[in-house]
């Protein structure tokens, strides 16, 4: 018998950390109806973005540049885990007006728009950071291991799952508890109303994206750490976010963690007794979910059944 | 724009035009290719790809169903053939046949899971059933072979019964390709032109309606997706058999994400033609942008991204919008209603 403690806390941050990516998957589909498989690519920027914040390399002969890397590096990394998904929406609200031409027709364009995006993204950054794998450097203070219980513990995988966890409860309060919040969900529900009270509707779905691409780059920022960053990281990230809100029902939020956490745990016990087959579990939990409930857990009805 | 529905000339002919400028281009080929500083192997690569990307068309454009982990059959049938090569007997039409079979099967079993299903629900759990194949694929390596492939795939001979053809050099093999898409195109232009191939369009067009006229719609669902992955699987085959080799990578969601691409930019979704065209863009845009930048995918995708924002229709759509000029005070009739 495989201890099973442990890979049921390794699951249980896997899934926290699958949330985190899923969020801004969520947003976007929920607000806007857009599958956004260009997610894993904006993740993969900011995780490339914060790279050269934390590191330019090519700056250090200049005066701010060696200013800058004198910074301790937990320093550098806060500003960089601050600004590169800044830059990530930035980038977003670039792909939202390409998507624009897309919203009177069938969802399967802005699909389509969305991964050729994914695919020039992925070129882009193969482009300016080259096609090796890359580490980007964390602070000390969240880096190695400690032993809790007799068992062994990664404290930046312990980081990762509280920081994805305040960042579930930031966009919790910012989506049920406050003004703007209450406008994006309206927009969701019934856009012609929202436009009819005077809202900027064509703002509101630029701003929407952009902050669905920056949780994407946040993401991004936290996880690398733990998976590595390839230029093909994307592709990797998004069936996964993919997964996930299909399993828990299109535009679903709390849809979404509970299916965030259920994968994990799913990867995280396979993990135990199969190592080999652990990513696979993931891909038949949702078989086995959505042949029973073609919405998946918590979802309702949307446009994208046409 | 355009649908599929619209353009169909001579439906009813068995043969027509572009049947024979594609037939005159594929058999000439070999004479030119060198010469434009291309080469034999693309050539088969291009034709078998057409098997595949017209046999995905009947699914994604004709019964409006969006599969986006296609490239599983693809990869089913090589291994089947491969398999069929080094446990069963060197034989090239047995070779196929598992090729073909297995793919079917496959299909029945995803197909199955999927008819029930429309919309973006479909095209996830398509790529949900992808990844699991891919995956498999990868892990299975008693079977396949892991990530290293199924090697040492032959070439088989081709044996007519009074005759026997050795397909061991590129230039024969190719033209063994260009006759087996050939009988694939005209199965296929049969198949949609037939009252089944209506009722395909139907159901893209107005599932519902087409349940109210009586039609058992996810049977012909189905029926569309289970033969849509056995010319997937003849492809995988003829593929298997062109690389000598098996590799889980055309399984990859990477992968099936450029067949629907390649359909799309060609115009599949409003002719017959256009995989066919999309195919030969996208292989001699690898080629030839690929020898001029290493980036050339970055290039085709900003492409792509053009045409599905500005002429969705695709390099087919184009074509027909310029053939047909507007006559002069014609009123554009209403679009159908498409389902898609």
């Amino acid at each position: 018998m495989v201890q099973l403690a442990p890979h049921l806390f390794n699951g249980l941050t896997l899934g926290l950390l699958f949330a985190l990516i899923a969020l801004g998957f969520t947003l976007i589909v929920g607000v806007m109806e857009v599958l956004n498989l260009a997610h894993g690519s904006l993740f993969a920027l900011g995780a490339y973005i914060a790279l050269t914040m934390i590191d330019p390399g090519w700056a250090q002969n200049t005066a701010l540049g060696s200013f800058w890397l004198g910074l301790p590096i937990a320093a550098r990394y806060a500003v960089a885990l601050a600004f590169a998904p800044l830059l990530v929406a930035l980038a977003g609200m670039l792909l939202e007006r390409c998507l624009r031409p897309t919203y009177d027709k069938a969802p399967l364009y802005g699909l389509l728009l969305t991964f050729g995006a994914a695919l020039v993204i992925e070129e882009l950054i193969r482009l300016g950071w080259g096609t090796g794998e890359r580490h980007l450097p964390v602070p000390g203070a969240i880096n190695g291991a400690f032993f809790f219980g007799g068992l062994i513990f990664s404290k930046y995988k312990i980081f990762a799952a509280l920081f994805s966890l305040a960042a579930i409860g930031a966009v919790w309060f910012f989506l049920e508890r406050t003004p703007y919040g209450a406008i994006i969900k309206a927009g969701a529900h019934d856009s012609e109303m929202v436009r009819a009270l005077g809202y900027d509707l064509a703002r509101l779905r630029m701003f929407v994206f952009g902050f669905g691409a920056a949780l994407a780059g946040l993401a991004g920022i936290v996880m690398v750490p733990i998976w590595g960053l390839r230029p093909h990281v994307g592709i990797d990230v998004v069936i996964p976010a993919f997964l996930i809100i299909v399993l828990g029902g299109v535009g679903s939020f709390w849809g979404a963690v509970v299916a965030s956490i259920l994968v994990g745990l799913a990867v995280g016990v396979t993990g135990a007794y199969a190592p080999a087959w652990s990513l696979m579990s993931m891909y038949l939990l949702l078989i086995a979910v959505v042949c029973y409930r073609s919405r998946g857990l918590f979802g309702r009805k949307s446009a994208l059944e046409r | 724009m355009p649908t599929l529905s619209d353009i169909s000339p001579r439906s009813a002919a068995w043969v027509t035009p572009p049947m024979l400028v594609l037939g005159f281009v594929m058999l000439s080929a070999p004479l030119w290719l060198g010469a434009v500083g291309l080469y034999q192997y693309l050539g088969i690569e291009i034709a078998i790809w057409m098997i595949y990307a017209l046999g995905f068309n009947l699914l994604f454009g004709y019964t409006g169903l969006h599969s986006f982990g296609h490239g599983a059959y693809l990869g089913v049938g090589g291994y089947a053939f491969g398999l069929f090569q080094h446990h069963v007997g060197s034989s090239l039409w047995g070779g196929l046949a598992a090729a073909i079979l297995a793919a079917g099967l496959a299909g029945v079993l995803v197909g199955a899971a999927v008819s029930h299903r429309r919309g973006i629900y479909f095209a996830l759990l398509t790529i949900a059933f992808g990844q699991v194949f891919w995956f498999s694929s990868i892990k299975l390596h008693w079977l396949t072979g892991g990530e290293d492939g199924l090697l040492n795939i032959p070439r088989p001979p081709l044996d007519l019964v009074f005759l026997e053809v050795p397909l061991g050099d590129n230039l024969s093999l190719y033209y063994f390709v260009v006759a087996v898409l050939a009988l694939a195109i005209l199965a296929l232009w049969r198949m949609v032109n037939s009252p089944f191939g209506r009722i395909l369009q139907a159901i893209r067009q107005n599932e519902m309606r087409a349940a109210f006229v009586g039609y058992e719609v996810w049977r012909f669902k189905l029926m569309a997706f289970v033969l849509s992955a056995m010319f997937a699987g003849l492809a995988g085959g003829l593929f298997a058999m062109a690389q000598e080799s098996a590799y889980p990578d055309v399984m990859s969601l990477h992968q099936s994400g450029l067949i629907v691409m390649m359909v799309l930019v060609g115009g599949g979704l409003v002719s017959f033609w256009g995989p066919v065209l999309g195919v030969v863009l996208y292989f001699v845009a690898r080629d030839v942008l690929g020898a001029l930048t290493e980036t050339w995918l970055l290039w085709y995708g900003l492409m792509f991204m053009a045409m599905v924002m500005f002429r969705p229709e695709g390099l087919a759509g184009v074509l027909h919008r310029l053939r047909r000029r507007p006559e002069p005070g014609a009123t554009p009739r209403p679009a159908a209603s498409e389902g898609a």
